[in-house]
């Protein structure tokens, strides 16, 4: 399409834009050409005929037409697009961007469709004073930033026979990308290592209380970690008390290629999260700390997700 | 390959078939309506209720039996009648295959040709109406297609109302300053012209009394100046010359050159809108001066049309009401004296006129004063004639319509040698105030005699008028309300007359006015609608001073017209519309602080979010801040109205917040 070749519309910092008259763009839909045909068909047949009634028929439509234009362009007309929140994905699954659609004027906007790559994306009908929200999920392969995609608003209302469209929009707000977890297996030598020589893997509270077969429902933090690296199987620690604090080191993994280690780093930290243990990352040049919760573990993670590449 | 249009859109697109093929009910063979019918509910029920769905082949076997059929009844499958039988049963079949939303639109702009169809059977006000609503249902089944979802059926019904209503003024300056085009572009076909009344070509007896009954409209008559009195009001259709004692005909008499008159007095200025008659003349007031174009002026000073009328015809006239015809040639005397042997009665009768005459005109009053002073009688119901009808009627019945009256006085004046003939055409007419012309109706049509004399050449008498002279002054419609009350025509006292001829009450006073507007929005109708033709758009648009601009002017003018037609819509739907909540309006002022000291509200967070993150970095703004998220949040989402006063504490709180 012609317009593929104007700038995208990048949103500032607000994340929100207002479709203008100059962001919006009108044309006949095939449809519309067949309308057109018709109207041709009629109007011949009201000159052969002389049909006073047929050319106020031809002369009705070919009217309604040009007004059903001014309602297609009001349908787009001045609807607010923001940029809404994007949850962080891992490598290997989608990030969903989402658009926030809002209607400010007194009519109801209808049949309002999101286009991407010229695909719909969905077609939502927008009450007075509302919004809704529209998803586009976009497929990421690599850990990192990966920037909003550019999409359109498009509609056919009320006739099908005009169709109006947006200038492409992108929001400037990109979406983190975590790294693709790695698989529970390549846990194996690492997780050793990071027992046996991280200092501050510590152990508080009462003593080691021996092990057991781990049973569904213990404690992931009681795992024993170390029979698990060396292959023998599940065992829970039991212990009076305390709580252990670990420090993931990227210099742990050594000899692995720096992908692979962003990817066992980051599958350590979502199974220490899983449990009520203390974790702390370090990346050269980066140090987080021990910690806990939510918001830690997208810290972390967000240390892994913009790790420099070598 | 089952239809995926759900139900509701289905419904609709076969309720706006139905209405567009509603006008051809009457019109089209009745089975291909019932091909459509039952084509339509088997769409339904495919759609509702997954019954059998015909296949590719069964639908082609039935399409072309559906063309079989039609080349069966009419013998082919082109013109205007095949041609929309075919469209109505194929569109019907069409429903069977209706599987997406492009299918679904194609049949939509399918129904406006079928729309049109109707159209060239029928112009009529109604059918105007009615296409309208039409339009507006075919218009809500494309929105509903288009947007199948929030809408309700009224809703698009109103949409679909507001749109046309929009498009009216639109269409209405495309309507008028498109150029019309004179001719067409492929043969019209002939279909039959039937039904249609007026005078007849031969009179008999009878023949135009059956005419009495008819309240269809003849012709109207818009008069430049004031119209002529009614007694003047004489509307010449054809001079009937020759009979077989019976009948009476236009005869040889077409071979003559037409003569000319001597007009005296001023002339009158008229248009005349004819109705189709199928008959290949015009009316014109006696006697025309002018002939219309297309048309031609026969003997007895009649117009005659090359065609049968078989569409309103309209045409400028001039006429002079007196006037001098002037010698009559030898030719013309043979014919105006023709006769069949005649009854001794008759002879005798005319021969003790002629014995107390000392001129033709003698004789001619001889024969008025018989028919008043003997007991001839006026009547709608004249009993039936037997071989000799004139000398039946003079002698014996002496009951007689206007054609009795008529060819028995000819018939007279030509046994006693006087140049004689009958007129036919029609008289009086009923003035219309509110659309100030005169409309003719087929009861007024009437017969007459012109006799020549020497002095004055063809003079109009009319023997009806020497019996009934209510039936000229006071027009038809007033002798059936006296014959209706029991009462003898012909030398009623005025005050007995004017009793019996008041229009008794409002009612029917309210009903003449009532048909009066009536027809005036018929005629107006016809004469911008019907019959717009390059003729009559010259007029408009010298009547809006545009005669002189070329074609391409005026449809600049036009366009510009519906630009601004078309800006003031753009001005009207697309102006800024903020229909803004107040308690909105309020919190944004609230957020737009915030704004400005570097924490603005994200678009995606909510008000309790965004007061959350406000205190964990402002946590001494608690006590000023918290209060009016509290309140916000009761007004905005609380179900409770917002009442003026709560708006003020608002804008009290927000006010109190300061950075």
């Amino acid at each position: 399409m012609l317009t593929d070749w104007f700038p995208v519309l990048a949103p500032a910092a607000r994340g929100e834009v207002t479709l203008g008259r100059r962001q919006l763009y009108i044309l006949p839909t095939r449809h519309g050409w067949w309308f057109a045909a018709v109207l041709l068909v009629l109007l011949l047949a009201a000159i052969n005929y002389g049909n006073g009634l047929g050319y106020a028929l031809t002369f009705l439509l070919a009217a309604l037409a040009v007004v059903s234009m001014l309602y297609t362009h009001r349908n787009l007309l001045r609807l607010r697009l923001s940029q809404g929140a994007c949850e962080p994905a891992f490598a290997g699954d989608s990030a969903v961007f989402s658009v926030c659609l809002t209607n400010d004027a007194p009519v109801p906007r209808l049949n309002v469709c999101v286009v991407r790559d010229k695909t719909v994306v969905a077609c939502v009908d927008i009450a007075p004073g509302e919004s809704r929200r529209v998803d586009l999920a976009v497929p990421t392969k690599t850990r990192g930033l990966i920037a909003a995609p550019e999409f359109m608003v498009s509609t056919r209302f009320p006739f099908g026979i005009l169709y109006s469209w947006s200038r492409r929009v992108a929001f400037a707000q990109p979406c983190l990308v975590y790294p693709r977890p790695a698989p529970n297996a390549t846990l194996a030598a690492a997780a050793a290592e990071t027992y046996s020589t991280d200092q501050r893997a510590q152990r508080d509270g009462d003593d080691f209380a021996g092990v057991r077969e781990f049973r569904p429902g213990d404690s992931p933090r009681h795992i024993d970690w170390r029979a698990v690296a060396r292959g023998q199987g599940w065992h829970t620690k039991q212990f009076g008390g305390g709580q252990f604090s670990a420090m993931f080191d990227w210099e742990m993994l050594a000899g692995l290629p720096p992908e692979e280690r962003l990817s066992i780093l980051c599958r350590w930290i979502l199974d220490a999260a899983g449990t009520e243990m203390q974790y702390g990352l370090r990346l050269p040049g980066v140090e987080i700390p021990p910690g806990h919760g939510e918001a830690h573990q997208h810290h972390c993670l967000s240390a892994l997700a913009l790790f420099p590449t070598a | 390959m089952k239809p995926s249009l759900d139900t509701t859109t289905l419904r609709w697109l076969l309720v706006a078939g139905a209405v567009v093929v509603v006008p051809h009910a009457l019109v089209l063979p009745p089975w291909t309506l019932c091909i459509f019918l039952a084509a339509a509910g088997w769409a339904y029920l495919i759609g509702r209720y997954h019954v059998y769905h015909p296949g590719r082949v069964l639908r082609t076997v039935l399409a072309l039996a559906v063309i079989a059929g039609i080349y069966r009844h009419y013998g082919t499958v082109l013109g205007r009648d095949p041609g929309l039988a075919l469209l109505v049963s194929l569109l019907g079949l069409k429903f069977l295959e209706v599987r997406d939303q492009r299918d679904a639109s194609l049949l939509l702009f399918l129904y406006y040709l079928v729309l049109l169809g109707s159209f060239l059977y029928e112009q009529s006000l109604w059918l105007g109406a009615y296409a309208l609503l039409a339009t507006v249902i075919n218009s809500a089944a494309l929105i509903q297609l288009n947007q199948p979802r929030s809408l309700i059926l009224s809703q698009q019904l109103k949409l679909a109302g507001t749109m046309v209503a929009k498009a009216l003024p639109v269409m209405l300056v495309m309507y008028l300053f498109f150029p019309r085009i004179q001719g067409t572009l492929w043969g019209v076909p002939v279909d039959a012209y039937s039904g249609l009344t007026g005078i007849p070509e031969v009179m008999r007896p009878g023949s135009i009394n059956h005419l009495s009954e008819s309240s269809d409209i003849a012709f109207r008559v818009y008069f430049d100046a004031a119209p002529p009195a009614a007694t003047a009001l004489y509307w010449r259709a054809r001079v009937l010359w020759e009979t077989d004692g019976s009948a009476w005909r236009r005869g040889g008499v077409q071979a003559l050159a037409p003569q000319s008159f001597e007009p005296l007095g001023d002339p009158i200025g008229y248009r005349v809108i004819l109705e189709p008659s199928n008959k290949p003349w015009l009316v014109a007031l006696d006697l025309p001066a002018t002939v219309p174009e297309g048309a031609r002026v026969a003997p007895g000073y009649v117009l005659e049309h090359p065609t049968p009328v078989r569409e309103r015809h309209e045409y400028r006239m001039r006429s002079y009401v007196r006037y001098d015809t002037g010698a009559l040639t030898n030719a013309e005397r043979a014919y105006a004296v023709q006769l069949p042997a005649v009854g001794a009665r008759v002879r005798d009768l005319v021969e003790r006129w002629q014995q107390q005459a000392r001129e033709p005109a003698d004789v001619v009053r001889a024969a008025l004063q018989h028919f008043r002073d003997e007991q001839f009688v006026y009547t709608l119901q004249p009993p039936l004639l037997g071989a000799d009808p004139v000398d039946e009627f003079l002698f014996e019945t002496r009951r007689g319509f206007c054609e009795h009256y008529a060819a028995a006085f000819v018939t007279l004046m030509r046994v006693a040698g006087i140049p004689s003939r009958v007129v036919v055409g029609y008289q009086g007419g009923e003035f219309n105030a509110t659309g100030g012309y005169l409309v003719v109706r087929q009861s007024e049509a009437h017969a007459w005699a012109e006799v020549w004399l020497p002095a004055r050449g063809w003079v109009r008498t009319d023997p009806t008028a020497a019996v009934a002279p209510e039936r000229i002054e006071l027009g038809i419609d007033a002798v059936r309300r006296l014959t209706a009350r029991g009462m003898a025509l012909g030398n009623l006292p005025a005050s007995q007359l004017a009793n019996a001829l008041a229009l008794g009450g409002w009612l029917p006073r309210t009903w003449l006015h009532t048909r009066q507007y009536w027809d005036y929005v018929n005629i107006s109708w016809y004469r911008y609608i019907t019959d717009y033709t390059p003729q009559r758009q010259q007029r408009v648009l010298a009547v809006l001073g545009l005669e002189r601009f070329s074609w391409t002017s005026i449809l600049l003018l036009a366009s510009a017209i519906v630009g601004a037609l078309l800006l003031a819509y753009g001005v009207l739907l697309l102006r800024p519309m903020r229909r803004e909540d107040p308690v909105q309006r309020l919190y944004r002022r609230f957020c737009r602080k915030f704004s400005r000291a570097g924490l603005a509200r994200a678009p995606h967070e909510g008000a309790l979010v965004f007061t959350e993150r406000v205190l964990r970095a402002r946590p001494e703004l608690r006590t000023t801040i918290e209060p009016v998220t509290r309140r916000y949040v009761r007004l905005r989402y609380g179900r409770a109205a917002v009442s003026a006063d709560e708006l003020r504490r608002l804008r009290r709180d927000i006010a109190a917040v300061r950075l």
